[in-house]
């Protein structure tokens, strides 16, 4: 790892490789440690194939690339042409319109820049809260402590269970006449708002109802990313004298910067994603007024309750060419950031 | 070590007030599910179940429970086998095989990752209904059946074992086939059990595909029922909550058996399934 540290409690001068590179060492070797990406590539000269090309090879590629050809590569190109037609499910008489769809989608329908609105309003709120609890909470458990895995494991098992089971609970907490919140909030004399039936106040229930069920995952990759810093640099620091605050701030937190690269990527796309919560949270209506109507949920409106498949096709090719677009500036602006002090 | 023990009282008070919250809907959902029906209706709320035991035996008739159990049982079932077995071929051609074309056919994979699968909903809904197979077990499972991330840990664990092992293998007139059915899988026993419980939590929890591809109870799996009956009978709550601990109770099961290699396979992938 190219961490030069400067004498005494002066900031280490951290060297990163940009997000790209950690990404895909990443992806080609899952149990390549967060913190610790930069130099992993040696170990693997092992098992390195020798001898013959095989044909047998394409016989075990066969099922998993024939799979992920017919079942995600050909639809998302296929997707494209899709869009060019209005094409009504039932019906199923697809009719060429070109890029009709993209007109009405772009500049006549309010309710798709609404969902885009509502996509950003979850993704800017629901991201940094829960990224920032998962690691406010890593920090804590990340010590030898009685009890820590039952710790761990409360804050867990929401992301392991089923969206519907939880959120049919949380309708209920919700409840703005008889739920346990306004319970809450109105013996400590704050307002009760209407939660799910108020088109203010739905979207932040949603939203925080996405941070219990994903601030598990922050924290275990946080705790995977804690576990993997130096513990050499730690101990120097509080021999130095540096109170937690300091430590924390100034080693742990620029220390983690790959981890938090890598956190806000998937979190970013998978919050952009967000369907469930919202179809379950409003029983399939997007929530009064639509309040709550994501770019996803708006997509499976069309599609699967209006059936307008050609229409769905073009609301899929823009959320697609924004994935990328968010993908492509989150690693511009992540690669350009080298040194990280 | 006298400054450390209220270093550890304070971690406990940050921390332990945060977990509580995070435990609570569960709890919730065990009182909801155990009280009488008036009481969820009084204000404030009662913290404490009335061991309403009888609501469990009640909401058994509200739908067929065991039907939806089977069909949850046989997708997820399905899924998990068919991932492990496309996964292990993949890994194993990637990692131990020499042919033409491997670059690219890896290129494939990684190009696949990019795609947000809500993309190819619509796509992907056409080409099943032109199979006829709309509502049907296979189309819950089979197009999900190859996931890149196992085809990835697979090569990586593949990877790891050394060269000797093969070679020794191939003078003893062992096949690729064999070896990696008799040798090289079972040594990457711990990659195909993470792969095994990140495909069983998504294939039980699986929501939104299900919803899309099935029409009917006869093959529909256990949180379609329970979203189907959440949007008609809303004014029994205890019973809404009783069908919600049924169905989680075989995750938070596993959960806790396997919490240690469910935590360590999520925190290396970063994904579930």
């Amino acid at each position: 790892m190219a961490v030069r540290v400067t004498p005494a409690l002066n900031l280490p001068l951290i060297r990163r490789p940009p997000l790209r590179r950690i990404l895909i060492r990443y992806l080609l070797d899952p149990s390549t440690p967060l913190a610790d990406s930069t130099a992993v590539a040696s170990r693997r000269a092992e098992g390195r194939p020798a001898g013959r090309p095989s044909l047998a090879a394409y016989g075990f590629l066969a099922p998993a690339l024939a799979i992920l050809l017919i079942f995600l590569l050909v639809p998302s190109i296929w997707v494209f042409g899709l869009s060019l037609f209005r094409w009504d499910l039932i019906a199923n008489n697809p009719t060429f319109v070109g890029l009709a769809n993209f007109e009405r989608l772009l500049l006549r329908d309010d309710l798709w820049w609404q969902s885009v609105r509502q996509t950003v309003y979850y993704t800017a709120v629901s991201v940094p809260a829960s990224m920032a609890l998962g690691l406010f909470l890593a920090v804590l458990l990340n010590a030898r402590m009685p009890g820590r895995n039952l710790l761990r494991g409360a804050v867990f098992a929401p992301y392991v269970t089923p969206f519907v089971a939880t959120i049919v609970i949380w309708i209920w907490i919700f409840n703005p006449d008889y739920g346990v919140l306004n319970a809450l909030l109105r013996a400590v004399h704050l307002p009760a708002p209407g939660w799910i039936r108020s088109t203010d106040w739905i979207m932040p229930g949603v939203i925080i109802y996405g941070v219990w069920q994903h601030t598990g995952l922050n924290l275990v990759i946080y705790l995977a990313g804690l576990a993997n810093l130096p513990a050499e640099v730690h101990e120097a620091a509080r021999v130095d004298g540096a109170g937690p605050w300091r430590v924390f701030w100034r080693i742990t937190w620029p220390l983690l910067t790959p981890t938090t690269y890598f956190l806000l990527f998937i979190n970013l796309i998978g919050s952009f994603k967000v369907v469930v919560p919202v179809y379950v949270f409003t029983g399939n209506t997007g929530g009064p007024d639509h309040a709550a109507e994501t770019i996803g949920f708006y997509l499976y409106q069309q599609a699967f309750a209006f059936f307008h498949a050609g229409y769905a096709g073009a609301i899929s090719v823009a959320f697609f060419l924004l994935i990328l677009l968010m993908t492509g500036i989150q690693m511009r602006f992540f690669s350009r950031r080298v040194f990280y002090t | 070590m006298t400054r450390r023990a209220p270093v550890l009282a304070l971690r406990y008070l940050l921390v332990v007030p945060l977990a509580a919250a995070f435990l609570f809907p569960f709890y919730w959902m065990l009182v909801l599910s155990l009280n009488r029906p008036d009481a969820i209706l009084q204000f404030p709320p009662r913290l404490w179940p009335q061991w309403q035991v009888q609501n469990y035996a009640e909401v058994w008739r509200f739908a067929d429970w065991p039907g939806l159990f089977a069909n949850t049982v046989i997708t997820t079932a399905g899924r998990v086998l068919l991932v492990l077995a496309t996964s292990t071929l993949a890994g194993y051609a990637f990692a131990s095989m020499r042919f033409v074309g491997k670059a690219a056919a890896f290129g494939l994979v990684l190009a696949v990752y990019m795609v947000p699968a809500e993309v190819t909903l619509v796509p992907n809904y056409i080409t099943l209904s032109r199979l006829g197979w709309i509502d049907t077990y296979q189309a819950q499972f089979l197009p999900l059946a190859a996931s890149v991330f196992g085809i990835f840990l697979m090569r990586q664990y593949f990877l790891t074992l050394p060269r000797d092992l093969w070679e020794a293998a191939q003078l003893d007139g062992c096949g690729h086939l064999r070896y990696l059915w008799s040798i090289a899988a079972p040594l990457a026993r711990p990659a195909l059990v993470t792969i095994a419980l990140l495909q069983f939590i998504e294939g039980w929890n699986a929501f939104l595909w299900p919803l899309i591809v099935t029409s009917t109870d006869r093959v529909r799996p256990l949180q379609v029922g329970l979203a189907a009956f959440s949007f008609t009978d809303s004014t029994r709550p205890e019973l809404l909550a009783a069908g919600a601990f049924i169905t989680t109770l075989p995750i938070l099961i596993v959960f806790l058996l396997a919490q240690r290699q469910l935590v360590g396979g999520i925190a290396s992938t970063g994904i579930r399934g």
